[in-house]
C-alpha cells in the first residue's frame, strides 16, 4: 500500500457513476477528435503540398481559363529560368452515370507531361506508354477504379456538368498514391482528348486551346516566391493575366469557401472541452462532497490538507485520464479502422487522408487532464482547507 | 466556574513494567519510530496533558456562544480519564483542543510536551500523526480500504519501509484480537470488529495518548465490554494515556478516573 492507493481504490468507490463519468468523457474525446480529424482531413493536402511546385491560374478566378501558349513561355529557361518542368490540366467533373458514386475529381491533363510534375501518383511505364497512344486513355486512382468496377482495358462513360454529353473513356491505367494525401479518387484523360472534342462542332462557342491552370516544378524551393513573381510580370501585359503561388496557397484557396466550417470545427471542438470539465466537474464535486467526512478522519490522524488535495486532484486527472485514453482507443478503432478508410474511399475528393493523427490524440490526452486539473481544483482547495472539526461533524 | 483536576476521582495508573509490556507486544513493535523528525517534547512539569485557563467560543451569527470558560485541566501520563457531561456541555470541544484538532479562543494547551497554541495548522497535522490515536463514534474506518490498509493509513506518514510498516500493523491487529481478518473490508466485519480496528489504527503509530470520542455509542453491550477491556489493557500494559468522552455510566466506570462536564466547566 502506498499513498495512491487511496484515490486509485476511490476511482471505483461509486462505480455506476465513475463508468458512465468515463464514458462520458470518452464520448467528448471521440467528438472533439472527429472535429479535429476533419479540420486535419480539410487542410492536409495543402500542409503536405510539395514545396517545389507552384500553381500557376488566370488572376481573375480559377474558373477563368488561360491561353494554352503561356505553357511554352513557362517553360523556356530563357525566359523563365528555375523551372524544371511544367504541365497543364482543365477541371472536368466527373460524374457517374450509373451513380455508383455521386462525384469525382477529372482532369483533362497533358498527357506528355502529367505525371512527371506530379510525381506523388505512381503509373506503370506500360500505362503511360498506352496513355500515350490512346487518345481517348484514361487513369483512375486506385480506389475509383475500385468503386467504379473498371480494370485496364475496360471502356468507361462519364458526365460532367461543364461539359454535356456522355464522354466515353478507356481504362489504360491504374496509378497509386505515393504520398499519403493523394487523392486516390481521381480520374486523369488527355487534354486534348477534351480540346479536339469540344470543338468537333465548328459552331462551338468554346475558345480553342485553353487550359484550366499550371503546375511547374522549380529547382529551387527557396526561391518560390521570386520565381512566382516573374511568372505574373511576364504576363501582366497580356490580355489574361495570371497569380502564381505555391501548391500549398493554390490548395488552401479552394478551402476558402470552407475556411468558417473549419473555423467553427474548431470553436465547437473547445466547447466539447467545456462540456467535458463540466460532466467532470460535477462527478469530482459529488464525491469530495460525499467524502468530507473521510478527508476530516485523514486530517486527524495526521495527513496534512496538501494530502487532501492531492487525494482529489489525482481522482479527478486519474479519471479524466482514463476516460482520454478510451476515448483515444475508441477514435483509433472508429475513426482510423472504420471511418477513415470508407471516407477516403467515398469522399476522396474532399478528405484523401482521413485519419486521426498522433498530434490530436496528443492534443486530446492534454486536453482531458487540463481539465481534470481544472474540474478538481476548486473542490480540492475546499476540501484541504476544511477545519478538520467541521469535516468530521459533516455526515452525507 | 472552572475547576481543575482536584475534583476528579483518583485512580491512577502506574507506568507498567517492562515485562507488561513485553507481554503485550512481543514482537517489539511499538518501538518508538525512527523519526528524526519527531517533534520535540518540551519539559514543562505536571501531566501530559495541561490546559490553562482555556475558553472557547462559537459565534451563531454575531450571538457569542461560551462553550468552555476558563477551563483548567491537568491528566497525569498513563491514565485512563473519561470525560461525561449532557450533550452541548462542551465534551467534544475540549477533546478536540487536547487532540490538536481544534483551538482554544484563549487559555494555552500543552500536550505531550508541545505547546499546541503556538503550532501552524501543518506542525499539528504531523504533530497529531506521531502523537495522538484517535477513536470515534462510528469508527470511521475507509470502506474501500481492508482492515489491514486502514491500520496501515497513519504510517504512510512515517519513514518505515513496507516491511517495516506490515509488522507493525500485524501487531496492532494482534493486540486488538483481529490478526485473522487482516484482508476484511469494513462492511465484512461486525461493529465491535470494526471499533477494535479503528483502535489497531489508533495505537498502529505509538502514540502517547489515545482519544476517544464516545467509542462505544454505536455497539451493543457485549462489544461495548469488549472495546473497554481492550483500552483498559492499552492503558495498563502498553501504558497509553486514554481521555475518553462518553455519555454511558458504564463506559465511565472502566476508566480510572471520571471527570463530568458541565455547562463549559469542568465538575
Amino acid at each position: 500500500m502506498n499513498v495512491a492507493t487511496y484515490p486509485t481504490r476511490n476511482l471505483f468507490r461509486r462505480r455506476g457513476r465513475t463508468i458512465l463519468t468515463l464514458i462520458a468523457i470518452a464520448l467528448t474525446v471521440l467528438i472533439f477528435n472527429v472535429l479535429r480529424t476533419c479540420d486535419h482531413g480539410w487542410q492536409v493536402g495543402a500542409e503536405e503540398a510539395a514545396k517545389d511546385r507552384l500553381a500557376t491560374r488566370h488572376k481573375v478566378s480559377i474558373t477563368m481559363q488561360l491561353p494554352k501558349r503561356y505553357i511554352d513561355d513557362l517553360r523556356d529557361p530563357a525566359k523563365l529560368p528555375g523551372i524544371k518542368a511544367a504541365t497543364w490540366a482543365n477541371w472536368f467533373g466527373g460524374k457517374d452515370p450509373r451513380e455508383r458514386v455521386p462525384f469525382f475529381a477529372a482532369f483533362a491533363a497533358d498527357h506528355l507531361s502529367w505525371f512527371e510534375v506530379m510525381d506523388e501518383m505512381k503509373v506503370e511505364p506500360a500505362a503511360l506508354d498506352a496513355w500515350k497512344q490512346t487518345n481517348n486513355g484514361a487513369i483512375l486512382g486506385d480506389v475509383l477504379a475500385k468503386t467504379l468496377g473498371v480494370k485496364v482495358g475496360d471502356d468507361l462513360t462519364i458526365t460532367s456538368d461543364i461539359y454535356p454529353g456522355d464522354w466515353k473513356f478507356k481504362v489504360v491505367g491504374i496509378y497509386m498514391p505515393l504520398r499519403k494525401t493523394a487523392d486516390r479518387n481521381s480520374m486523369v484523360f488527355r487534354w486534348d482528348y477534351l480540346n479536339n472534342k469540344l470543338h468537333e462542332n465548328p459552331q462551338s462557342a468554346t475558345p480553342k486551346d485553353q487550359i484550366g491552370w499550371v503546375m511547374s516544378r522549380i529547382d529551387d524551393p527557396s526561391k518560390s516566391a521570386e520565381i512566382s513573381r516573374s511568372i505574373d510580370k511576364m504576363f501582366d501585359e497580356r490580355d489574361d493575366q495570371t497569380v502564381t503561388m505555391s501548391e500549398r496557397a493554390f490548395q488552401l484557396s479552394f478551402l476558402g469557401g470552407a475556411s468558417a466550417i473549419i473555423n467553427a470545427f474548431k470553436w465547437v471542438s473547445l466547447g466539447i472541452l467545456l462540456i467535458m470539465l463540466l460532466i467532470l466537474a460535477n462527478t469530482v464535486a459529488m464525491s469530495v462532497r460525499e467524502r468530507t467526512h473521510e478527508y476530516g478522519v485523514l486530517r486527524a490522524i495526521g495527513f496534512s490538507p496538501r494530502y487532501v488535495f492531492n487525494f482529489i486532484m489525482g481522482e479527478a486527472v486519474l479519471v479524466a485520464l482514463l476516460g482520454g485514453l478510451a476515448g483515444v482507443l475508441l477514435t483509433m478503432v472508429l475513426i482510423n479502422g472504420v471511418v477513415g478508410p470508407f471516407i477516403e474511399e467515398n469522399m476522396g475528393a474532399f478528405f484523401p487522408y482521413f485519419r486521426t493523427p498522433m498530434h490530436v490524440f496528443g492534443l486530446a490526452l492534454i486536453g482531458a487532464v487540463v481539465v481534470g486539473v481544472i474540474s478538481g481544483v476548486v473542490p480540492a482547495i475546499g476540501a484541504s482547507r476544511r477545519k478538520v472539526t467541521d469535516a468530521l461533524r459533516r455526515v452525507d | 466556574m472552572s475547576v481543575s483536576s482536584v475534583s476528579s476521582e483518583s485512580n491512577e495508573s502506574s507506568e507498567p513494567s517492562a515485562e507488561t509490556k513485553a507481554k503485550a507486544d512481543p514482537d517489539g513493535a511499538y518501538r518508538p519510530i525512527p523519526d528524526a523528525d519527531r517533534v520535540p517534547p518540551r519539559a514543562l512539569g505536571g501531566g501530559i496533558v495541561k490546559l490553562t485557563s482555556i475558553a472557547k467560543t462559537f459565534y451563531r451569527g454575531k450571538e457569542p456562544i461560551h462553550v468552555l470558560e476558563r477551563l483548567d485541566l491537568d491528566v497525569p501520563e498513563g491514565s485512563f480519564e473519561a470525560l461525561m457531561g449532557p450533550s452541548g456541555s462542551g465534551k467534544s470541544t475540549l477533546l478536540n483542543i487536547i487532540a490538536g484538532l481544534d483551538r482554544p479562543t484563549s487559555g494555552t494547551v500543552h500536550v505531550a510536551g508541545a505547546d499546541l497554541t503556538r503550532m501552524s495548522d501543518g506542525e499539528l497535522a504531523k504533530w497529531r500523526s506521531q502523537t495522538i490515536g484517535f477513536v470515534f463514534q462510528s469508527f470511521n474506518l475507509i470502506p474501500v480500504l481492508t482492515a489491514a490498509q486502514n491500520v496501515e493509513l497513519p504510517l504512510l506518514l512515517t519513514p518505515l519501509s513496507g516491511a517495516d510498516r506490515k509488522k507493525r500493523v500485524a501487531t496492532a491487529l494482534r493486540v486488538v484480537g483481529l490478526e485473522d481478518r487482516m484482508e476484511h473490508y469494513p462492511r465484512q466485519l461486525s461493529g465491535g470488529q470494526e471499533q477494535r480496528v479503528a483502535i489497531a489504527r489508533a495505537i498502529v503509530n505509538d502514540p502517547k495518548i489515545i482519544v476517544a470520542d464516545e467509542p462505544t455509542g454505536d455497539l451493543d453491550r457485549k462489544s461495548a465490554d469488549d472495546v473497554l477491556t481492550l483500552m483498559e489493557k492499552l492503558n495498563k500494559e502498553l501504558g497509553k494515556t486514554i481521555f475518553m468522552v462518553t455519555h454511558d455510566p458504564a463506559a465511565a466506570e472502566r476508566a480510572g478516573v471520571r471527570r463530568k462536564l458541565d455547562k463549559g466547566a469542568l465538575l
